[in-house]
């Protein structure tokens, strides 16, 4: 496939990262509910009750049903995007560590900065840390994403 | 906590049919259940096609409430629609290969693996997949270790196009099994 840049049904084809981006920049993240209807969704976690049902979670030792972590990791990728826009689709790299649960009715916000920059090509390959986290501040997914950009 | 307190329409509304479908659903799959530990062996490869049509994407999207109009190939009103991304046509979410990775890793004819949970992945995001492309994923049981007493499985895992081969994603990810 082809990459066109400009505005893409109203989205920046490119991201709103450039080359001139600097090392410290912070990502603006996205927000969304751990809400309960959609963590048992079919595509998502209605496989295990873990993920929708508050008797089995209980029984399993936790608190509540835990969304599935690659709901963390899908919000992650959405701000990667928002930022980095088609690049996020060749050549990038998204590692993300659950390292606690995301529990049925939190706020998640994701998170990122720019940690480093790599000469490439015409451009740079661009290293962001980024983690999700609820709204005490307790970190739910930590990981880092390495992007392409003006290569 | 004391689970006898804990009530199965505590976190949405309800009534007494609604519960006892619930209640005879998670039945089913206690009864089934396995260790995904003693469900796995390192070298099992298992693989399966998935064609990713429109209307599963909107089915992914929806529920991570990632409204990006580059991922639309179906439209309410229009339904099919060639859609408009970057490369051209819409394409596919990120990580959405990545989230059926689950649905080939956990082998469908064996029993539910029980208390088992994704704790780890390293993405490599290849190309860009077009929406309604059909993708092979692969993976491959490549290390079973236990670290703070607890026992993860590690896969490997490809995910190229049915048609031509194309590698899409490479991942590396980890499960903790009871």
């Amino acid at each position: 496939m082809t990459q066109t840049h400009s505005l893409i049904q109203g989205r920046p084809a490119q991201g709103l990262i450039t080359i001139d981006t600097p090392v410290g920049h912070r990502l603006i993240g996205v927000k969304k509910k751990a809400a309960i209807q959609l963590m048992g969704s079919r595509l998502w976690g209605r496989f295990n009750p873990n993920h929708w049902d508050p008797v089995y979670a209980t029984q399993t030792g936790l608190k509540a049903p835990i969304q599935t972590g690659e709901m963390s990791s899908a919000y992650i990728a959405e701000m990667c995007v928002n930022h980095f826009g088609a690049n996020v689709f060749r050549n990038a790299r998204i590692v993300c560590k659950y390292v606690a649960s995301t529990l049925a009715n939190e706020v998640i916000t994701t998170h990122g900065v720019v940690s480093d920059k790599t000469p490439k090509g015409k451009g740079y390959r661009f290293k962001v840390d980024v983690w999700a986290d609820n709204e005490a501040g307790d970190k739910k997914t930590v990981g880092w994403i390495e992007v392409d950009v003006g290569v | 906590m004391n689970t006898s307190t804990v009530r199965t329409d505590e976190l949405m509304p309800m009534t007494e049919i609604q519960i006892q479908q619930v209640r005879d659903f998670v039945g089913t799959l206690d009864s089934k259940s396995q260790t995904y530990w003693d469900m796995v062996a390192i070298g099992d490869e298992l693989a399966r096609d998935l064609h990713i049509t429109p209307e599963l994407v909107i089915l992914y999207a929806d529920a991570v409430e990632d409204y990006n109009p580059w991922y639309e190939g179906w439209r309410m009103n229009t339904w099919k629609i060639e859609g408009e991304s970057p490369f051209g046509p819409a394409i596919v979410p990120p990580l959405l290969a990545s989230h059926f990775v689950l649905s080939v890793q956990f082998d469908h004819t064996k029993p539910f693996a029980i208390g088992s949970i994704h704790t780890f992945h390293d993405s490599e995001l290849i190309e860009p997949i077009p929406v309604g492309a059909t993708v092979r994923i692969t993976t491959r049981a490549i290390d079973k270790f236990i670290k703070r007493e607890r026992r993860y499985v590690r896969h490997e895992v490809h995910v190229t196009d049915v048609g031509d081969g194309r590698l899409y994603l490479r991942e590396t990810r980890d499960i903790l099994s009871l």
